[in-house]
């Protein structure tokens, strides 16, 4: 029963940053029918420039008291901003240009872009991984038979807060709405007088800004970032949009948190090295037998 | 002195590509062909044609992922898994982990037809999604394949893998330490891939493929039996990295599962691409490019820019950067690649140009 | 003899039904119209007819056998064969790798005969090709055969889905609009040559909204309104129609 609930807790945690990461590419798939497989990488980019101004901060020795609170804000927001400017620029850059272009063609791109990153990131940070400077305290709390971290609730709770906000920004605001017209029907969108390139900008700037979030809260969960955690992080991400129902947003926030158990769960039954296997396998599952996932619809072929 | 070889080898394939005429494509063909193959005697040395090897076994990996990519239009981001298919194959067989010694060449076959068996088994369920979603299972199929021999580590010696494989004989001699057999039987296995390819192209089956990667529910209207013809492509796409990871594992003496992950399929991703895709010669120009800028020339820049400026830079680790850079540019400027053959020329650009070509 | 016949077909998306209990019997050997103002149902009716949909009720059988549950590649050898509204060719394949596609069915080399390039294989590819470009003769566009589809005219596009669909030597020939976007003098062309089709022995079904082109050329026609069938008869039947004049009142005729 303890290890249970110990696995459950940890099953949440590991669901909250995949459902963060989840997000980016379902907005992103929805308004443009890419799978933005650098992604991923973005969610790496934003642990390391987290874990750079913490540890700017900490050699500065203004980690301490209010300073810490501050310190662990900036860090964050450094976070979401690099990571929001990144994934903009690379639609920007990288996408922008193949909207037209065969459907496998922006895919490829995609993947370029995440070796490249993931190259530069290597390049920068060096090839192991790098230790994520320990900054909220960790005391375990007993609730019940329960016990968490002080760092697992606030990992949760920041991701839950942030897909909160998100969902009041889709449907209430004017350019959340804007995104969802766009991503019903592009050109009828130009027509009623919707930018459609800067919504999609936009779009991309919000799915950055989650990464960043992911970033900085992966960092803290996993304590330690490495050039590669995009990939495996990002492939699972993937699989909890699709298995939400992609281009749904609660779907990928389900997809998320259920990934997140799954991989709990089958390290703790089957072995880590098993979870992987798990993961794609429900993945490939997924897509066959369901491929508009637990939430989405499917759509009738256009002739 | 690799380059050499390289360069005539390239050469030759943009003078197949550029003649109109039959007769001349056939007379530089058989031209290099015999020129590859007597070369060694007078030029070269061991390590030269132990890259060149290795460029042989990327040639037909691309060549077979290009049936798959090029002609049938499904892209398969998980085509390492069948290399370790038939690596292992080779690995599992003719080494001391079972005691079994089965000889290289019934290897040869026995992998190419269980990776096309695999490759089946991991179409049949898939290929009915279409696009992005079956690059992303068959990604996902490239990543549990190796991991599953990783695990099975009674089977397959874990993440050591399995080393001192058999040393290949031929009626009786050993290939010995020599890495020129390898050589000459990836030439010939480069030969027929390529035969192979031409006669796809051309064929009933290949005009199928044509048909679905243009527009599948027009090939189905058409009485194509599009699943079958997509099975077809993936089992035979597949075989070819069969036959590839037998030589490989062969050659290496070795197999063990980090051998086979998703950068090895992007690589072969970024040989098609670069080459561009469909397009047999150019398949083989973009994978001896890459594999010769891989083993050659990023690591002579590197001891080059070392001895000059006292450093000790380590350029194998911009491989990534390479690939990536050559997706994302070839796409965005090139995306028929620099050999492209007429077909994506047209698909590729908005602009109608073959109207003045044909 | 009927080839083709439907029974009560209904076929509903959601809550609109698209298609509302059709009856319909096409003669061997006719050339049959298929009318109706936008949105009546004509395209999804032949979307039924080659299974890119399913019917909920009713039956359809072409050449006595119900294609119910049948997939789009069963009916392409029922001997069914059709054109698009909006054109599917193979836009980057030439125009006469497209019609050879169209030939898919009547060649027999395996996959082993594609791998090896054996005699038959060969010998197939020939004859495949001889045909195909006597179908770019007969549909009228010789000496496009080596230009890509995609960077035809659209007058020549769309004869070059028919040579497609013509490759197979379909029982039953769907034209969906052939007339759409063609200029008058290609009408008349188009005229004839469905004309030409029919006398090879195929039957044809065609969807048209250029009256005068259907008036002309069929001998029997539908009028699809609402997913309905409202009318059917011959030409001079259908013009006297009060329920086709209620339904096409103000539309030019």
């Amino acid at each position: 029963m303890h290890e249970f609930l110990a696995q459950l807790a940890n099953g949440v945690e590991l669901g909250a940053i995949y459902a963060l990461i989840a997000l980016g590419y379902t907005l992103v798939y929805g308004i443009l029918e890419l799978i933005n497989f650098a992604h991923g990488d973005v969610y790496t980019f934003g642990s390391f420039t987290a874990l750079v101004v913490l540890v700017a901060l900490r050699a500065a020795n203004l980690l301490h008291g209010a300073g810490l609170i501050l310190g662990i804000v900036a860090a964050l927001v450094v976070a979401i901003l690099a990571c929001a400017l990144l994934n903009a620029g690379i639609e920007r850059l990288a996408y922008r240009r193949l909207r037209k272009a065969p459907r496998l063609a922006p895919l490829i791109t995609a993947i370029g872009v995440s070796f490249m990153l993931e190259n530069l990131i290597e390049l920068w940070q060096g090839a192991a991984p790098v230790p994520f400077p320990n900054v909220i305290p960790n005391p375990e709390l007993e609730i019940g038979a329960l016990q968490v971290g002080v760092q697992q609730i606030v990992v949760v709770a920041l991701a839950i807060a942030t897909m909160i906000a998100l969902h009041f920004f889709v449907k209430r605001s004017r350019l959340g709405k804007a995104m969802r017209a766009v991503a019903q029907d592009r050109d009828a969108s130009s027509l009623v007088g919707i930018d459609v390139d800067r919504t999609i900008a936009i779009t991309f700037l919000i799915a950055g800004a989650l990464a960043g979030v992911a970033g900085f809260v992966g960092g803290v969960s996993f304590g330690s970032a490495w050039f590669l955690n995009g990939f495996g992080a990002g492939l699972r991400a993937f699989t909890a949009a699709v298995l939400g129902g992609i281009g749904n947003i609660a779907g990928a926030m389900l997809g998320g948190f259920l990934i997140g158990l799954l991989e709990s769960f089958s390290t703790w039954f089957i072995g880590g090295q098993w979870s992987n296997v798990a993961v794609f396998s429900v993945l490939i599952l997924v897509l066959v037998f369901r491929p508009s996932g637990l939430l989405g619809e499917s759509l009738p072929e256009k002739v | 002195m690799i380059y050499a070889y390289a360069f005539v080898a390239i050469a030759a394939c943009v003078a197949i590509e550029r003649f109109h005429n039959r007769k001349a494509k056939i007379a530089i063909a058989l031209a290099l062909a015999a020129f590859l193959a007597v070369g060694p005697r007078f030029y070269g040395n061991e390590a030269v044609f132990s890259i060149l090897a290795d460029a042989a076994v990327y040639v037909m990996l691309a060549l077979g992922l290009n049936i798959v990519v090029g002609f049938a239009g499904l892209l398969d981001l998980g085509y390492a898994a069948f290399f370790a298919i038939g690596a292992y194959t080779y690995g599992m067989l003719a080494s001391p982990q079972f005691g079994l010694h089965l000889p290289f060449w019934a290897l040869l076959f026995l992998a190419a037809a269980l990776a096309a068996l695999f490759g089946a088994l991991l179409g049949a369920p898939t290929l009915r999604l279409h696009g992005d979603y079956l690059a992303i299972v068959t990604l996902g199929f490239g990543e549990i394949v190796p991991q599953i021999f990783q695990n099975l580590t009674k089977y397959t010696g874990g993440p050591n893998g399995i080393a001192a494989l058999d040393v290949p004989t031929f009626f009786g001699h050993s290939f010995g330490a020599s890495v020129m057999p390898y050589y000459y039987i990836a030439l010939v296995g480069i030969a027929l891939a390529l035969w192979i390819s031409r006669n796809l192209r051309e064929s009933r089956l290949g005009r199928s493929w044509m048909a679905i990667r243009e527009d599948e529910l027009a090939a189905k209207h058409a009485g194509i039996d599009v699943l079958r013809a997509k099975l077809a492509a993936f089992a035979i796409g597949a075989s070819f990295s069969g036959i590839g990871g037998v030589l490989f594992a062969a050659k290496l003496a070795l197999v063990s599962p980090d051998l086979f992950g998703f950068q090895v399929s992007v690589l072969i991703v970024s040989m098609l691409v670069l080459g561009g895709m469909g397009n047999i010669v150019g398949v083989v120009v973009g994978s001896l490019l890459l594999t010769i800028v891989n083993s050659a020339l990023l690591p002579q820049i590197n001891s080059l820019v070392d001895a000059s400026f006292h450093t000790t830079l380590d350029l194998s680790n911009i491989h990534f950067l390479i690939y990536g850079a050559i997706l994302v540019g070839i796409m965005l400027f090139r995306p028929e690649g620099l050999l492209p053959n007429r077909e994506r020329r047209a698909e590729l650009h908005h602009a109608g140009e073959a109207e003045a070509e044909a | 003899m009927s080839l083709l016949e439907l029974a009560g077909v209904s076929k509903r998306f959601g809550a609109l039904t698209a298609v509302s209990n059709v009856t319909l019997d096409v003669e061997e050997g006719a050339i049959f119209g298929i009318i109706g103002p936008n949105g009546a149902g004509k395209s999804t009716l032949f979307n039924l007819l080659t299974a890119i949909y399913r019917f909920d009720e009713g039956s359809i059988s072409i050449g006595g056998t119900s294609i119910a549950g049948l997939t789009t590649q069963r009916i392409a050898r029922l001997g069914v064969a059709r054109t698009f509204q909006n054109l599917r060719l193979f836009g980057n394949a030439s125009a006469l790798a497209n019609v050879m596609v169209g030939e898919h069915l009547l060649l027999h080399a395996n996959i082993i005969d594609s791998l090896l390039d054996t005699a038959r294989e060969r010998r197939e590819r020939a004859e495949a090709e001889r045909r195909a470009r006597e179908l770019l003769r007969f549909v009228g566009i010789a000496g496009v055969d080596e230009h890509f589809a995609r960077n035809l005219s659209y007058g020549t596009q769309r004869r070059l889905e028919i040579a497609r669909a013509l490759a197979a030597r379909p029982r039953l020939l769907l034209l969906d609009e052939p007339a759409a976007g063609l200029n008058p003098s290609e009408k008349q062309d188009l005229l004839a040559l469905i004309r030409a089709i029919r006398d090879t022995g195929a039957t044809v079904l065609l969807i048209e909204h250029d009256m005068g082109l259907v008036m002309n050329l069929c001998e029997r026609i539908a009028v699809l309104d609402y997913g309905e069938k409202i009318a059917e008869g011959t030409p001079s039947e259908i013009r006297e129609h009060p329920r086709v004049i209620e339904a096409y009142l103000g539309a030019p005729t």
